[in-house]
């Protein structure tokens, strides 16, 4: 739920950012038109490509998951036991002395 | 490697498993990937899907490693006749598998006909000379029959030629620890501290081994690897907190406290000691106190 949400939020993100391209092309054709100099986007415009950042930045650190554990004594990281060698194994060990129920078997 | 979480939902899986909750497949799925030595259950379980038609053929391709899984598990639960049938239909499926001839010279094994299970593994060496779980098995029947040197040799002349197999490290380390040939031991230990510096457990293995040869110099090496077990498990291995205890009060010993150093990182770890005890023991909390008192602790 608060994933797409957040991919919601990045969709916003990227409309804005057409928007924002729109908008300044716009401006420059409406300079061209009373013979202006360029010398850098409308107010509004940088607004919104600030507001872009933000939102983009929420989306992006949200929606591909959760951040993993990177310190060592953490619960995913932390190695608890070894794994058994099992190609090691050996099949005389005392287990032997204790069979399993008979009626197990394969049909 | 098993940590903590893999650990607590396998713990999970279990009791939901043994009390009929469903979920065996995922038990199994996950004994299989943490390598885990769970027989028994094993051989329960997966007999249980194994013997309905419907279970079984939902497995889809996954039946066959199912197969193999509960063979290795009858084997090692000595109930032969369910690992033969279960080797049977491997061989039908796959006639030609290397893997199923490995199977098969286990049942052997299992058997205790070792002339006849070494000749198996001799004929399938002998097509591939560099397979390295038939190199294994040959260590492990060597070990199987008793003849420990016999197994170091051939885990040894194994090394020579797979120098990063850390299992086989280990392997060499455990027997070497049980023949008491400490210092054999430590090498195999300072190796795999090398190849996987992150495992809190091969540094305690290594502290616990340079601790039982002893001397000064010996002891404080113990005593920083006891540390740095610590620093990686963030003080939750009660095992290595014990450790620092008793190495700092040998050194004291030794040096007749002449060595004042030692003092703050003992009273550290007697002081974290103390903490989990009360929390998760209370009752051993006094048998705790005495031991420290008379390492001289507190």
């Amino acid at each position: 739920m608060a994933k797409s949400m957040s991919f919601i939020v990045g969709v916003i993100a990227v409309l804005m950012l057409s928007h924002a391209a729109y908008s300044t092309i716009q401006y420059r054709a409406l300079l061209k038109i009373t013979e202006d100099e360029f010398s850098g986007p409308p107010f509004e415009v940088v607004v919104e490509l600030a507001l872009v950042l933000i939102l983009s930045l929420f989306a992006g650190l949200t929606v591909p998951g959760n951040f993993r554990s990177i310190l060592p004594d953490s619960d995913e990281n932390r190695v608890v036991s070894l794994p058994s060698n099992m190609n090691f194994m050996i099949f005389n060990h005392r287990g032997k002395a204790f069979p399993t129920e008979a009626d197990l078997k394969l049909k | 490697m098993v940590s903590k979480t893999e650990e607590s939902q396998l713990q999970q899986l279990e009791n939901q498993v043994e009390n009929g909750g469903g979920g065996a497949w995922e038990y199994l799925s996950l004994v299989r990937k943490l390598k885990l030595r769970r027989s028994d259950k094993v051989l329960n379980h997966g007999l249980t899907i194994l013997n309905d038609p419907k279970k079984r053929s939902a497995l889809g391709p996954d039946e066959w490693t199912l197969y193999e899984q509960v063979a290795i598990a009858a084997l090692d639960c000595q109930s032969l006749e369910v690992a033969k049938d279960c080797i049977k239909v491997l061989q039908k499926k796959f006639p030609e598998s290397k893997r199923v001839g490995r199977l098969e010279a286990m049942l052997l094994e299992a058997k205790g006909s070792w002339a006849e299970a070494e000749k198996a593994y001799s004929s399938l060496l002998e097509d591939n000379p560099l397979d390295q779980v038939i190199s294994m098995r040959r260590v492990a029947m060597a070990k199987a029959r008793g003849d420990i040197l016999g197994a170091i040799e051939w885990l040894n002349k194994y090394l020579e030629i797979f120098m990063a197999d850390h299992d086989a490290w280990r392997e060499l380390a455990e027997i070497y620890v049980s023949l008491q040939m400490y210092k054999q031991a430590a090498f195999c230990y300072e190796e795999l501290i090398l190849s996987q510096p992150m495992i809190p457990l091969y540094h305690l293995a290594y502290a616990d081994v340079i601790y039982t040869i002893g001397g000064l110099e010996n002891l404080q090496t113990a005593k920083k690897y006891y540390a740095s077990t610590v620093e990686l498990t963030g003080g939750k291995n009660t095992r290595a907190l014990f450790g620092i205890c008793l190495c700092t009060s040998a050194i004291a010993q030794l040096t007749k406290g002449r060595n004042n150093e030692d003092k703050e990182i003992s009273g550290l770890a007697a002081a974290a000691l103390e903490k989990d005890y009360k929390q998760s023991s209370p009752g051993k909390l006094s048998l705790l106190s005495s031991t420290l008192r008379s390492l001289k602790i507190q």
